[in-house]
C-alpha cells in the first residue's frame, strides 16, 4: 500500500513541481479560453447555415451537414495530428499561416486550437441546433409575416430564444474542450500533460500527472454542478410556466 | 366596385399529396371585411396563408391591389423576394397561438419589426407604438413581457404588431379560439373597431355573431372549395347549400 501511494501521492514530488505544473496548466486553461470563444462562434455559424432556408441553399446545407458529420466522427487526435503534420507543408500557403506565431503563442498552440476549434465547432453547431429547433414555428411566422427576412427572424427572434435554452448542454460541452485540450501535449505543445510526462519520466513517478488531473478537477467539477443547476432551475421554470397567474 | 384589393383565381396548394387548395375564386374589395367559416381541415388558414405568401400556392393567381403576386419576374410560380416584400408590407397578420416574441415587451414586440424591416428610428417607432397599444386598450402594460399577460391582452398585443406596419389588409387566423370565453369579447371589440376604421380583413373564426355582425360577406369552405359565399344573414340564416346547412348545424346546436 505504501508503494501505491508513494508513486501516485507523492507530496514530496507535487510541492518540487506544483509551480512548473501549475504553469502549464495555464497553459491548458489559454487554449481552453481562445478555443472555446471561438468555436462558439463558429458552431453558431455552422447552426445558422444549416437551418438556411430554401433551394437556392441547398448546397450549403448539404456542405454544412458533411462538415458537422464528418468532424464528429472522426477522433481530434488525428485531427490535431493531420493539421500539425500536413499544414506546414502546404507551400502554397503564406509562412503566418503554415507555421503561425500570433500573441507569442508558438505553433502547436494554435494547431491545436484549429484542431478544437474545427471539431468543437461541429459539437456546439448541433447544440445550437437543439436550441433552435426548440423555438415554437409560431415564432418564425410571426417574424415572417411582419416582413423580416429569415436572416433577419434568425438574429432578432429565433436565436435570443434558442440560445436560454441550451446553457446546460452547452456547458457540457465545454467541459469537454477542457478536458481535450491536453491532447494538443502530442504535438509538443507544453501544457500541463505533457510536463507531468516529462517529471514521470524522469522520477518514475505519477504524483504529477495526480496533480495535473486535480487542476482539472478544480474547474470541472464546478462546471459540472453548474450544469445540473441550471438542468435543475430550467426545469423549475418549465413547471412553473404552467401554472401562470393571468395579471 | 373599383379594383379589388385582393383576388384569388383558382387557387390550388398542396402539401405533399394531400391537396388542401383545390381551385378557391376570391374577391375582396377595399375596406371589407371577409369572414371565412368551415370544418376544421377545410383549408381556410392555409387560404390566408396563401395571401401573405408563408405558403405560396402551386397553382392560380392572387392579385393584391391588382399585383400578381405569385409571379414574381422570371420565377415562375412561388415564392421570390421581390414579391415578398411587397406583399408582407401590405398584409398583416394575426395568428390564433398569438405567436408574440417572449423575450420581448409588449412594446418592443410592436416595434422590433417597424425597425428592422421599415428602418424607422426608435424614437419613431416607440412613439407608434406607443399609441397602437393604447389604442387596443393596453397603455398601461408596454413594459410587461407575454407571459404576465392574459391570453386576450396577448391577443391584442399580436394586432397592435401587425398594425404597426401599416398593412392594408389583415389576415386573422381563428384569434379568438385559444382563449378563455371571457377573453374574446375584448379582442372582437378591438377587431369591430378596427373594421369600423374602413380596414379590410380576411377572418377565419367560429365566430358567428361576430361575422353577422361585422361581415360584408361570409365565405363558407369546405373540402378545398369555396361552397357558398355571400351575405352574411343569407349564408348564415338561410343557407342555399346542403354541406353549408349542415355545418351549421352542428356548430348552432352546441
Amino acid at each position: 500500500m505504501k508503494v501505491f501511494f508513494e508513486q501516485y501521492f507523492d507530496f514530496n514530488v507535487m510541492g518540487e513541481h506544483f509551480g512548473e505544473v501549475f504553469e502549464a496548466f495555464l497553459q491548458n486553461l489559454l487554449i481552453f479560453a481562445v478555443a472555446t470563444v471561438v468555436a462558439l462562434a463558429w458552431g453558431l455559424i455552422l447552426a445558422l447555415l444549416r437551418q438556411s432556408p430554401g433551394k437556392k441553399f441547398l448546397p450549403i446545407r448539404f456542405l454544412t451537414i458533411a462538415y458537422i458529420d464528418v468532424f464528429r466522427a472522426i477522433p481530434l487526435l488525428i485531427v490535431i495530428l493531420l493539421i500539425s503534420g500536413g499544414v506546414p507543408f502546404l507551400t502554397f500557403l503564406p509562412k503566418s499561416i503554415r507555421i503561425p506565431q500570433w500573441f507569442g503563442e508558438p505553433d502547436p498552440y494554435w494547431y491545436g486550437v484549429t484542431g478544437l476549434v474545427l471539431v468543437y465547432g461541429a459539437y456546439t453547431a448541433e447544440v445550437y441546433r437543439a436550441g433552435i429547433e426548440a423555438v415554437a414555428g409560431g415564432q418564425m411566422e410571426a417574424a415572417r409575416s411582419l416582413g423580416m427576412s429569415h436572416f433577419q427572424a434568425m438574429r432578432y427572434v429565433i436565436v435570443p430564444q434558442g440560445v436560454t435554452k441550451i446553457p446546460a448542454p452547452m456547458l457540457n460541452e465545454l467541459i469537454s474542450l477542457l478536458k481535450d485540450t491536453t491532447l494538443v501535449s502530442v504535438i509538443a505543445f507544453g501544457e500541463s500533460v505533457l510536463v507531468s510526462r516529462e517529471i514521470l519520466a524522469e522520477r518514475l513517478n505519477s504524483s504529477a500527472l495526480i496533480l495535473t488531473a486535480f487542476f482539472f478537477l478544480c474547474i470541472t467539477l464546478p462546471m459540472a454542478r453548474l450544469v445540473d443547476y441550471l438542468i435543475k432551475r430550467n426545469q423549475a421554470k418549465i413547471t412553473r410556466g404552467a401554472h401562470i397567474e393571468v395579471a | 366596385m373599383a379594383e379589388p384589393m385582393v383576388q384569388l383565381k383558382g387557387v390550388r396548394k398542396r402539401f405533399g399529396s394531400l391537396e388542401v387548395l383545390k381551385g378557391v375564386d376570391l374577391e375582396v374589395g377595399r375596406g371589407e371585411v371577409i369572414c371565412i367559416l368551415g370544418p376544421s381541415g377545410s383549408g381556410k388558414s392555409t387560404l390566408l396563408r396563401c395571401v401573405n405568401l408563408l405558403a405560396p400556392p402551386e397553382e392560380g393567381e392572387i392579385f393584391l391591389e391588382g399585383r400578381d403576386i405569385c409571379k414574381g419576374p422570371g420565377s415562375g410560380t412561388g415564392e421570390s423576394s421581390w414579391n415578398l416584400d411587397f406583399v408582407r408590407q401590405r398584409v398583416g397578420m394575426v395568428f390564433q397561438q398569438f405567436n408574440l416574441f417572449p423575450h420581448k415587451t409588449a412594446l418592443e414586440n410592436v416595434t422590433l419589426a417597424p425597425q428592422k424591416v421599415l428602418g424607422r428610428s426608435k424614437a419613431e417607432a416607440e412613439e407608434k407604438g406607443r399609441a397602437l397599444l393604447e389604442r387596443v386598450g393596453l397603455g398601461d402594460r408596454l413594459g410587461q413581457y407575454p407571459e404576465t399577460l392574459s391570453g386576450g391582452q396577448q391577443q391584442r398585443v399580436a394586432i397592435a404588431r401587425a398594425l404597426a406596419m401599416e398593412p392594408h389588409v389583415m389576415l386573422f387566423d381563428e384569434v379568438t379560439s385559444a382563449l378563455d370565453p371571457e377573453l374574446v369579447k375584448e379582442v372582437l371589440d378591438t377587431m369591430r373597431e378596427l373594421a369600423g376604421e374602413g380596414m379590410t380583413m380576411l377572418v377565419v373564426t367560429h365566430e358567428m355573431g361576430f361575422a353577422k355582425e361585422v361581415g360584408d360577406q361570409v365565405v363558407f369552405m369546405d373540402g378545398g372549395v369555396v361552397v357558398e359565399q355571400g351575405d352574411p344573414r343569407q349564408v348564415l340564416d338561410n343557407p342555399r347549400e346542403e354541406r353549408t346547412q349542415k355545418f351549421l348545424g352542428l356548430v348552432l346546436e352546441r
